[in-house]
């Protein structure tokens, strides 16, 4: 929830200062609430992955540098013409300014801060907590969802344990070496995802409960009605502020056609469940931060 | 409470005919009582797994195939329904209970079945204790569930099988991946679990030695597609399965077989009996020498600093429990494992040192999953680029595989050999350009008896003044039929240093099963009994 609070408010950011420090915030975040589970790992792939996008943003701004002649540049490179006729004012490197490269950093840092806010979330979210506090209609979506997000650490656990063992072998070089890589890793992930799904299903997950078909029939429409319109609805609030009106409508539409979806789905429902996830005081305070950021971020605050 | 009715069971190919000509289960009819306590035994790839799993409905639901015939379950008819329409009475645990959770702690994955079946939460919660209390888990209900040791895991899944109030637990192996102590801990709740909840259990094992005087009856899964059920002591005509104490059994004549240690310790007291000496080779030159190795992760120790010395014609046993620092010991003397500290020399340079192609050849490793290491589409292929990789002449590796596990059709697929077979493969690819160190992690998991003594067989035939063989592993009866030299290790410490005959002979605590009937010194494997 946080780090889709920091994701939108990065989003919205225009300063690289106010970037930069949403982007190490969401690290702080990390740092000092991780554990040691596989999950919270994977941050560091995060980390590299912000900083990559910074570099090929920088790096492609300087290429393809579309000003002719800066008034004050930092960088002076020769030119490249491309030569594609006299309507394209199109080049590779030349002069580049200062505005143009710290253009480019923000943009870079606004991807970053958003692939650590995600980041943040992945690595601090444990997604077996998250198929607890979901309402019951949810449930198979978001068993589905937590099982993808643990697949990806078992997925590099075992291309560890491949890489290590062909190592013993000696490999072929380049291309041929591939199968030898990819086969093991592959049913690897086949074998643990068919094992987990006997696990569940042997324990009698999918089990049908006592609903009439009009009532399943309702559920899925509502479900589906729902998803669309909080979608349709979302995407017109963010790109075009004109008709807010209208926009804020199918929002709350979809909103309600979800909640009837809830509701229903859940009456019929076979499972029960033992220990409910409780919020605690820890929660409420990252529902607080979050909606304090959002404030903040659409107020316009955060820019300076 | 188990009634099968002319079950049979076979895989298919994708054109739909059978993959063989008789099928894995060949109309098994067969009655289980309530309360009754089964152990499931076979060769390796006979059908005990597939047995089980039509008995939830895994089979055919999830491993393919054909089943016919009928399945009758505390008097529902179960025939061709999903697992979950099983799960209300029946509980399953596989070999690696890692992999089977669904949840993260104990706890949730405790109630995690009860939860799906719609039990309620009050119902739930008085189910728990009882079952906690049998299987001895109350103190780790809130913990995460990969903080467990193996055995403490295998327990929770029993646990999570059964407090949904299920009938029947099955059991496929699930002592396989933990060391002794851990499947002594798991096989002791099973009998209570008879006892005080009249469940009926049907567990496939191979450490048979351990339960087999518990057990009601015994299965035996032939592997032709008959099964057969009748009392423990009249089940083994099969030695490729036998343990060790039926196998001494058999040798000596005794009629009817002793299935207990204590008894069969009578048997052998009544009569005098000859061995032969264990061969024991000597050392030879030393090939590979360790100086002050250590290795640490972070603030734990794997290997505590220490030396020592490997040598040729001799195969050194690396003994220990889970986590007592083998695994970590093996990778650093092939020299691409952590080291905190030291040195390993191998004619004068260190290991970890070497250049990648030398240390290939030099070092031969098999780590604890042989099959990683082949991938190509056939044997032959494998055994080919094994050739060319190693720039021998071809046919060498071929040579040396038909040495160890005699001709097998190099056109078939890596996966569709035996896991004996493929252990073979990998060792004699690894082994083409004739290693001076040979190293195995845990060869013997997921043998069965016959592919035991065939690998004992092949190491013997290893056995070369140029080279030294070390073997990690826990599976005492394997060092006793081939080590030359055993070296314990605990938490990362070495303990002891010594040959088999002090080491896994009466009255160690960590002697043999042959050592421990025939209280006799100097004979510690079955190999050494004489008819």
């Amino acid at each position: 929830m946080l780090g889709l609070a920091f994701a939108i408010s990065a989003s919205l950011a225009v300063n690289p200062l106010t970037l930069f420090g949403l982007g190490a915030l969401s690290m702080l975040f990390v740092l000092a609430f991780r554990d040691q589970s596989p999950w919270s790992r994977s941050v560091v792939f995060y980390i590299r992955l912000a900083g990559l996008v910074i570099a090929i943003r920088m790096l492609f701004r300087i290429i393809f540098n579309l000003e002719s002649d800066p008034a004050n540049p930092l960088l002076v490179l020769p030119e490249v013409n491309l030569g594609l006729g006299d309507m394209v004012s199109m080049h590779l490197f030349g002069s580049i300014s200062a505005e143009s490269l710290q253009a480019a950093l923000t943009d870079g840092l606004r991807l970053a801060a958003i692939i650590l806010a995600i980041g943040m979330a992945n690595s601090l979210a444990n997604p077996m907590k998250l198929l607890k506090s979901t309402p019951g209609a949810l449930y198979e979506i978001a068993t589905a969802i937590s099982i993808a997000i643990n697949l990806a650490p078992q997925l590099i656990s075992s291309l560890n344990r491949v890489r290590r063992a062909r190592g013993l072998r000696g490999q072929s070089k380049g291309i041929k070496a591939l199968p030898g890589l990819v086969i093991p890793v592959l049913e690897d992930t086949i074998d643990q995802s068919m094992t987990l799904a006997a696990s569940m299903s042997a324990r009698g997950f999918g089990r049908k409960g006592t609903q009439s078909k009009a009532r399943l029939t309702l559920t899925r429409f509502t479900g589906l009605a729902g998803l669309v319109l909080i979608a349709v609805g979302a995407f017109l609030l963010i790109l075009s502020p004109t008709n807010q009106v209208l926009d804020l409508s199918i929002t709350i539409a979809g909103l309600l056609s979800t909640v009837i979806y809830i509701k229903t789905s859940a009456l019929g429902s076979l499972r029960t469940r033992y220990l409910v996830q409780k919020f605690r005081t820890g929660d409420y305070v990252i529902y607080l931060l979050a909606a304090v950021l959002l404030a903040l971020a659409f107020s316009g605050v955060l820019n300076f | 409470m188990i009634t099968l009715k002319d079950l049979s069971f076979s895989y298919l190919k994708p054109n739909g005919e059978p993959v063989t000509e008789t099928p894995q289960l060949n109309r098994v009819n067969l009655h289980i009582a309530k309360g009754e306590f089964v152990l499931v035994c076979g060769p390796t790839g006979s059908g005990k797994s597939t047995l089980l799993k039509a008995l939830n409905g895994l089979a055919p639901s999830f491993t393919g195939g054909q089943l016919t015939g009928a399945i009758y379950i505390d008097g529902e008819d179960l025939t061709g329904k999903e697992p979950h329409d099983f799960a209300h009475l029946v509980g399953y645990v596989n070999q690696q209970p890692e992999g089977f959770f669904v949840t993260d702690t104990v706890i949730d994955e405790i109630v995690y079945g009860s939860e799906q079946l719609g039990i309620p939460v009050k119902d739930i919660a008085t189910r728990i204790k009882p079952i906690v209390a049998v299987l001895k888990i109350e103190h780790l209900l809130e913990r995460p569930l990969s903080s467990l040791s193996g055995g403490e895991q295998q327990r929770v899944a029993i646990a999570s099988a059964l407090v949904a109030g299920q009938k029947v637990l099955l059991l496929d192996e699930p002592t396989s991946a933990l060391d002794l102590a851990g499947a002594v801990e798991v096989l002791k709740v099973l009998k209570n679990l008879v006892k005080d909840f009249g469940i009926t259990i049907l567990l496939a094992e191979h450490r048979i030695s351990r339960v087999i005087a518990e057990v009601d009856s015994v299965l035996v899964v032939h592997g032709d597609g008959s099964v057969t059920k009748g009392e423990p002591a009249k089940q083994f005509n099969d030695d490729r399965f036998a343990p060790p104490i039926i196998q001494l059994g058999v040798k000596l004549g005794w009629n009817p077989l002793a299935i207990s240690a204590d008894k069969a310790a009578e048997l052998w007291k009544a009569k005098n009996h000859n061995f032969e000496a264990k061969d024991v080779s000597p050392a030879g030159e030393p090939i590979v020498s360790a100086k002050n190795l250590s290795v640490n992760y972070g603030s734990l120790t794997a290997v505590a600093p220490t030396d020592l010395d490997f040598f040729g014609s001799q195969i050194t046993a690396i003994m220990g429990e889970n986590g007592s620092g083998k695994t970590s010991l093996c990778w650093a003397i092939q020299g691409l494992g952590n080291r905190s500290s030291g040195s390993v020399l191998l004619n004068g340079s260190d290991t970890a040192e070497l250049a990648k192609a030398t240390r290939l050849d030099q070092v031969a490793m098999i780590p604890q999953r042989a099959a990683d290491l082949l991938f190509l589409h056939s044997l032959g292929e494998e055994l080919h680029e094994s050739d060319v990789f190693a720039e021998v002449a071809e046919g060498t590796t071929a040579a040396l595989f038909q040495k160890l596990a005699g001709r097998i059709d190099p056109s078939i697929h890596p996966r569709d050999l035996s896991a004996g077979q493929q252990l073979a493969a990998v060792l004699s690819i690894q082994l083409a350009k004739q290693a001076k160190v040979l190293i195995l992690d845990e060869p013997t998991r997921g043998l069965d008896y016959s592919a035991k003594r065939a690998l004992a067989k092949q190491l013997q035939q290893l056995k070369s003044p140029d080279r030294t063989i070390l073997l990690a592993t826990h599976d005492i009866e394997f060092i006793a039929e081939v080590s030359d030299r055993v070296i314990r290790l605990e938490s990362g410490k070495v303990v002891s240093d010594a040959s088999p005959l002090t080491e896994l002979a009466w009255p160690s605590p960590f002697a043999s099963q042959i050592a421990q009937i025939t209280r006799t010194p100097g004979l510690i494997s079955i190999g050494q009994v004489i008819k």
